[in-house]
């Protein structure tokens, strides 16, 4: 298995972390978690080999990021009000490969989130994969990527990262 | 309105405004599926798509589910995906490649032009077994403009030349783009669904008189928009910011209308001639390349913002792309929105594109996500009967011509685009079958 010697228990944290941040709302620390040159990726095609050559439901740098938070944020964002509700549950957290050169993790897990808003509830599944970067005693998510069971149905209005 | 009577039907759209029933009524939405689905000249899907003998991708036409293919012969063939023996859909997926198409029930398999090939167990049909009439039904008419495919399901009506005639310039803006003078819709697609009629959508694709109110998240405090396109550096501005109201340059774009419905917005000036980037400049460089600097500024001048092209087509000059509009059911509608690859264009200006999509129109985005909310919350007001009528009077008697594309000129803040577009409906609808 990859990455012996690695501290499991502190990188399963983090993962609960950033999603607990989602469920929260606290989209600014949320984004704070993510590298200078992070990128949090949905594709829209199983198996997506890459953001430039097809269609992604999301895929943000941390400019894009900025703007999407911002927007959660302002007052007259119609398709947040009323805002979502969610609740990730995050499990099978593995770590899949550590880079030899550089020391940043790839962390596999698989996320369910449910999303109520609007007298209507919703659940999204998946599996994810983090890019990790150590950071002191901590990480910057390099790429969050979320493959989506479902990524190539019609969906209606998302406006909350998954 | 079970029956469709024309007079009945004609009530419904009055000058300025349109009942309610348009959008909420089940019976009006299996009569539009029978008289305008079944009826009008749809946009199928583009020839990239099927680009050698045996691809294939599937659609549904209205009620029809249809399969486009590519002939051995070349040509692109809109076949129904029903099984001519007991009705099964043939085709599943959404596309793949196949020499010959085979239903899933009882093994009868067609070749990509319809026509069926093999039956098991043979001796089991009787004597007057006609192979030659059980392939796949064709649509009757499909036309084709620069690699655009559409189909009617009816047998006769308005010519495909007449129908696309008032706005292939409209597909040229598009296609010009290109250095090489073609697209490839082959960059996947966004695919997004609400609980609303489908004309929502098509009423809103030239609606600019929503873009301050409906997209205020996506405008910062000085009333300008996020920038949207690779070598801007800055959004449209929309509103004014001190004064808080529309800003002028919104104000004054146009619209247009030139018959069967469709119409289309002019383009703000973004850019004012500025649009720069290495990206961008390299891109410029290989369009000037084959076509001459002149034609390429020109090409690259903003003229058109959206086109309609009635009723289920609608196509992107500001951020490129190709929309099209599927009703599931009178409260239920999907749409899909292919990405534009630009053949002949550097790749980082394709995926620069195709970037920029993600953030306007997926189902995740910063603008659409906005409209989706409007459209579900009008069909909820829309249950109503407490009141009937719905407005679209804004600059109802403003219209005036205009010489240049021989069509008829309105602001794009006015109205004059969805009364065209009920005129056509009106046109299907309440002429009997």
């Amino acid at each position: 298995m990859a990455g012996d010697g690695i501290n499991r228990t502190a990188i399963a944290d983090f993962i609960f972390q950033e999603a607990r941040l989602l469920d929260a709302r606290n989209f600014r620390d949320w984004m704070a978690l993510f590298a200078d040159d992070g990128t949090y990726w949905v594709p829209s095609v199983p198996g997506q080999q890459s953001p430039f050559d097809q269609a992604s439901l999301f895929y943000d740098d941390r400019d894009l990021m900025k703007t999407r938070v911002e927007r959660l944020e302002h007052p007259r964002i119609h398709v947040q009000t009323p805002p979502s509700r969610t609740a990730h549950l995050i499990g099978n957290v593995v770590v899949e490969e550590e880079d030899a050169a550089n020391g940043e993790l790839v962390v596999g897990s698989t996320v369910i989130m449910a999303e109520y808003r609007d007298d209507a509830q919703r659940v999204f599944a998946g599996r994810q994969r983090h890019r990790l970067r150590r950071h002191g005693d901590t990480f910057l998510i390099v790429q969050k990527r979320v493959d989506l069971i479902n990524c190539d149905a019609a969906f209606e209005a998302m406006a909350v990262p998954i | 309105m079970r029956n469709g009577h024309a007079e009945e039907i004609s009530k419904l759209i009055e000058p300025g405004r349109v009942h309610r029933r348009v959008y909420s009524d089940p019976d009006l939405f299996e009569l539009e599926m029978e008289r305008i689905f079944g009826r009008a000249w749809l946009f199928v899907g583009h020839v990239s798509q099927v680009p050698n003998p045996g691809d294939y991708v599937t659609t549904d036409l209205g009620r029809a589910p249809v399969i486009m293919a590519r002939h051995r012969d070349g040509s692109v063939q809109v076949l129904l995906n029903r099984c001519s023996h007991r009705g099964a859909k043939v085709v599943n997926e959404r596309r793949g490649h196949a020499p010959r198409l085979t239903c899933c029930y009882h093994g009868w398999s067609f070749d990509t032009d319809g026509r069926l090939l093999t039956v098991p167990v043979p001796e089991g049909c009787g004597e007057g077994f006609d192979k030659d009439a059980l392939g796949l039904a064709c649509a009757p008419r499909v036309g084709e403009y620069r690699g655009f495919i559409f189909a009617s399901l009816a047998v006769k009506g308005q010519s495909f030349e007449d129908h696309i005639g008032p706005v292939k310039d409209n597909i040229d803006d598009l296609v010009d783009r290109a250095p090489d003078g073609a697209l490839a819709l082959d960059a996947g697609m966004h695919r997004y669904a609400f609980n609303g009629n489908w004309k929502l959508q098509v009423e809103n694709v030239l609606d600019s008189y929503h873009v301050p109110f409906g997209h205020a998240s996506t405008v910062n405090k000085d009333g300008v928009q996020f920038a949207r396109r690779e070598g801007d550096r800055k959004g449209a501005t929309v509103v004014e910011a001190e004064r808080k109201q529309t800003a002028a340059s919104w104000k004054d774009r146009k619209s247009f209308i030139a018959g069967n419905g469709h119409g289309w917005t002019s383009n703000t000036a973004l850019d004012e001639g500025k649009r720069s980037s290495p990206v961008f400049d390299e891109y410029k460089k290989a369009l000037a390349e084959k076509v001459g600097a002149a034609r390429a500024d020109e090409i690259l001048t903003p003229r058109l913002h959206n086109s309609l092209i009635y009723p289920n087509l609608s196509i992107m000059g500001l951020n490129i792309h190709v929309r099209v509009i599927k009703p599931i059911a009178v409260d239920r509608t999907e749409v899909n929105i292919y990405p534009i690859r630009l053949i002949g264009a550097p790749d980082a200006m394709n995926a620069a594109n195709i970037r920029l999509l993600n953030v306007t129109h997926s189902a995740a985005s910063f603008v659409q996500t906005d409209d989706l909310e409007s459209f579900a919350r009008a069909q909820k007001g829309l249950r109503s009967t407490m009141t009937d009528w719905v407005d679209i009077s804004r600059g109802l008697g403003a219209e005036e011509p205009d010489r240049e594309r021989n069509a008829t000129r309105g602001l794009a803040t006015h109205e004059m685009v969805v009364r065209a577009q009920y005129k056509a409906w009106l046109g299907y609808m309440a002429e009997a079958a």
